[in-house]
């Protein structure tokens, strides 16, 4: 699975975000993910794609896009 | 020097007796989800669930009484679902369920007259439990964020009050296995003094974690009746040999009595008095003669404006260790006299800790609508030592007014309720 499949099959599976609302250009506040979800996320996608995230500075504010983005350059680091 | 002369006896001026109405009942118990089918079960005598635990493999008590017919994910979605450890979840099943029985439409109330109280020994354990061992096999960056919000006792307010819009007073009460009687004791006063509309109130625990019942299992206060663990829990019983430990939640919707008229509520049954007392006596035992219980029981009585000789029915803390029941059965008999019929429904549900209040307050209000007492269901050989009129087996239907539930927590934390019926 590419990074992008992999961070959207978590979102669906472990926050219950609707499929239909993903989309590279959405806000992580709009799929619910507040400061607490986020921080949960990342120990998640750590755990999936064996990446280091610790320095990575994101908020609800960035897009979906920005977040695989990111960690799209961690795991290909 | 002379010693200090005690303060002289202050003498208040007793409040008017306040009658907060039950319009709306929620149960999530071993003995069946919904109210309807935990009266069902519990009237029935049906077994508890015991789902297989294997965290529980090895223990002298591996068996809990569990909650199996019910799914959070399902019921609450996996979105609320992950922001909430078992025992909120329960709760908030519990309370939708509460909600609707009283006719009332969270969008339609007036949210900040409406407040929650609910009662838990132990709140998120479970996930505190997980936490600690993820932090000693897999470092502390592994820790979960969510470790403050689920384990925390109050968890199950604040998920109720999420999911249902409350934005009146809400908050927790934590007296060990007194703290379900003690919400609603403290939702009935809340009603009194004004401070809202309507209550939420009740209790929620689920704590099958290895931890806790390794410690029980080491205090000897569990059952460890393995070969047959339906019937391990036996309050009054002679062979009784501890408790054993239940999930679940009991919430009513208990409101002002001129605000139910208003809207046209039906009201099940009324809560009129409680009182609450501490025995200053043991980390865990109970005072031996029951004299804190009895101070509670005597001041929910006098605060209802009743008399002993009104009750008619006493849903026992009844746990079927071998003192409290002994003790607990004694301080009844001294109060009330012989008459009333008393059970323990904890033989259905097991004994779910600060979820006990809530959901035996619930059940005593369905025994005041239905005039119909359950059973004490595995009770086969009654202790000759107790002198009470114990319902064994079968439910027994019987005419009566007033009821009161009893419970008393670790801690010496004893609490009382005294309910009407409509």
């Amino acid at each position: 699975m590419s990074t992008s499949e992999e961070i959207s099959a978590l979102l669906v599976a472990k926050f219950g975000t609707d499929p239909e609302a993903l989309g590279p250009d959405v806000p992580l506040h709009r799929l619910r993910l507040d400061s607490l979800a986020l921080e949960e996320l990342r120990l998640l996608i750590e755990d999936r794609l064996d990446v280091d995230l610790e320095d990575v500075a994101l908020t609800s504010r960035d897009t979906l896009g920005r977040l695989i983005e990111v960690v799209h350059v961690k795991a290909t680091a | 020097m002379s010693a200090p002369a005690a303060l002289a006896p202050y003498r208040r001026t007793p409040l008017a007796p306040f009658a907060a109405a039950v319009t709306g009942v929620g149960l999530v118990t071993a003995a069946g989800t919904g109210a309807r089918a935990a009266w069902h079960g519990v009237t029935e005598g049906l077994a508890p669930s015991v789902g297989p635990r294997p965290e529980l493999d090895g223990l002298p008590c591996d068996f809990f009484y569990s909650v199996t017919d019910c799914d959070p994910r399902e019921l609450l979605g996996v979105a609320a679902q992950r922001l909430m450890d078992r025992f909120a979840q329960l709760a908030v099943i519990a309370a939708r369920e509460a909600v609707a029985d009283a006719g009332l439409d969270p969008a339609l109330w007036d949210s900040g007259r409406v407040g929650i109280v609910i009662g838990s020994a132990h709140g998120g354990l479970p996930f505190y439990d997980e936490q600690h061992a993820t932090l000693a096999e897999r470092g502390a960056r592994r820790v979960s964020p969510k470790l403050a919000p689920l384990s925390v006792v109050n968890g199950a307010a604040s998920s109720v009050s999420l999911d249902l819009g409350v934005q009146g007073p809400s908050q927790a009460v934590s007296t060990a296995c007194s703290s379900g009687t003690v919400a609603i004791g403290t939702a009935h006063q809340m009603l009194r003094s004004g401070a809202c509309d309507i209550v939420i109130a009740g209790g929620a625990e689920s704590t099958c974690t290895r931890l806790l019942i390794a410690s029980a299992c080491s205090l000897k206060a569990v059952s460890t009746r393995r070969e047959d663990p339906t019937a391990a829990c036996r309050p009054f019983d002679t062979h009784r040999d501890g408790f054993v430990v239940g999930e679940g939640a009991g919430l009513l919707v208990l409101e002002h009595p001129e605000h139910a008229r208003a809207r046209g509520a039906t009201v099940r049954a009324h809560v009129n008095g409680y009182g609450a007392s501490s025995d200053a006596h043991s980390a865990v035992a109970p005072d031996p003669d029951g004299l804190g219980i009895e101070r509670a029981l005597r001041t929910a009585l006098a605060d209802a404006g009743l008399s002993p000789a009104d009750v008619g029915h006493v849903n026992a803390h009844g746990t079927s260790t071998l003192s409290n029941d002994l003790i607990e059965a004694t301080m009844l008999r001294r109060v009330l006299g012989e008459s009333p019929l008393v059970t323990s429904t904890k033989a259905m549900t097991g004994h779910t800790l600060g979820a006990a209040g809530g959901i035996e307050a619930a059940l005593t209000v369905l025994a005041l609508q239905h005039q119909l007492v359950p059973p004490t269901v595995n009770l086969d050989a009654p202790d000759p030592q107790i002198e009470m009129d114990v319902v064994a087996k079968e439910a027994r239907s019987a005419s009566f007014d007033c009821a009161v539930k009893t419970s008393l927590g670790f801690g010496g934390h004893n609490a009382a309720l005294v309910l009407t019926r409509a």
